[in-house]
């Protein structure tokens, strides 16, 4: 019963820091309806999309279809992380402030799509897991104990959203500014640990080699298995022995993201 | 562009997967399974720097999810479902795994020589 309240938890606040984040932002923009109907419609598919891959769990008894489950999983995080990374660079042009009306309900649209997709893809990471948890728990256990867990569950529920609450109240004694920014490196943040996630399940299949592995040892230091390290490695991709293809993958999305960054502050005056 | 990305995405991942299930066909594989929330063998020696397979089968009743935090493995398991793990060379040491599901009496100790 406890499990059910702990895993409920972790994984509804996990997505809901995103939507909190994203919520941050939207609501300090010129025209936050769409932005926010996009959010919520994407938090609505991403439950469904949750039900539909814990189902996919369930359904797929075999190795060889697993696979194909596997796959679906290291495509959909790599791309929630490519949506998190071009969202954040539209965010950044869009905050500069477009000139042109045209423009910017073009850029509203595909902000709207953007959010809404990003929240899709969190929610169902988070969901899919608590799904087949929860179902689980149902198959075992019947009458009383089912309804224990269903409140646990709830009750799991409720605290992320006072957790998240609290942390949204800390964030606004922020300035806009700051919140801002943030906002844009947390995404970012959370962009780099969905693909050091990805790395990791390809390196489990044996699809892609781990090259050096452990690079370094720093769980004596912080242990990325309990407590503080646990939650830097959930929400920020730490690694007490990281292997030196997450490492490349580290480098390679910081390098590109900073230099799209950079390419994108630089004026543009013709372009815009 | 989110389309673009993904099937390049998964064009990259069926090839890599095509070219992964030729790699593992010659490892050391040993059978993990996990049934009514414990994981059985208890304890699981190997030996260490080399390339290793696990095969996971959840004999249930429930779900499972096969874990370790050192390895960064992770795997969700339905009931009767199975799946693999490589595991790349080990240091010599022991590593933990357990049901994430079921943490109070699972526990599976592989150990690296």
């Amino acid at each position: 019963m406890f499990n059910a309240l702990i895993v409920v938890w972790r994984e509804s606040l996990e997505a809901m820091l995103v939507i909190g984040v994203l919520l941050a932002w939207i609501s300090r923009q010129d025209q936050p309806a769409p932005l926010r109907r996009g959010l919520w419609l994407g938090a609505a598919g991403g439950l469904l999309l949750a039900a539909a891959l814990g189902a996919a769990t369930f359904a797929v008894q075999s190795e060889l279809e697993g696979q194909a489950l596997e796959i679906f999983q290291v495509v959909m995080v790599f791309t929630a992380a490519a949506l998190i990374v071009q969202m954040v660079l539209w965010m950044r042009r869009h905050g500069r402030g477009m000139k042109r009306e045209l423009e910017r309900q073009a850029g509203q649209a595909s902000g709207a799509l953007g959010v809404g997709l990003v929240t899709a893809f969190a929610v169902a990471r988070e969901g899919a897991e608590t799904v087949v948890f929860l179902y689980g728990l149902g198959l075992e256990s019947g009458g009383s104990a089912l309804a224990a867990n269903a409140g646990a569950a709830t009750a799991g529920f409720v605290l992320a959203a006072a957790t998240a609450w609290l942390i949204s109240r800390g964030a606004r004694f922020l300035s806009y500014r700051v919140l801002f920014g943030i906002s844009e490196v947390l995404l970012l943040l959370i962009a780099a640990s969905l693909l050091a996630g990805g790395l990791d399940r390809m390196i489990g299949m044996d699809w892609i080699p781990p090259l050096v592995d452990p690079v370094w040892d720093s769980s004596g230091l912080l242990d990325d298995g309990s407590g503080l390290g646990r939650v830097l490695a959930d929400f920020l991709g730490y690694r007490a022995r990281p292997s030196a293809t997450v490492l490349i993958g580290y480098l390679v999305f910081w390098g590109a993201t900073i230099w799209a960054m950079r390419r994108g502050a630089t004026p543009r005056a013709a372009a815009a | 562009m989110a389309a673009r990305v993904t099937r390049r995405a998964a064009l990259a991942a069926v090839l890599a997967l095509a070219a992964g299930t030729a790699w593992s066909q010659s490892l050391a594989t040993y059978a993990v399974v996990i049934k009514n929330g414990r994981i059985e063998p208890a304890r699981l020696e190997v030996p260490a720097g080399v390339k290793i397979k696990l095969t996971i089968k959840n004999e249930g009743p429930g779900p499972a999810e096969f874990e370790n935090l050192d390895l960064r493995v992770e795997k969700v398991l339905g009931p009767g479902a199975s799946s693999f793990v490589v595991i790349h060379p080990l240091r010599p040491g022991s590593y933990k795994f357990f049901d994430e599901f079921h943490p109070e009496h699972s526990e599976m100790l592989i150990v690296a020589k």
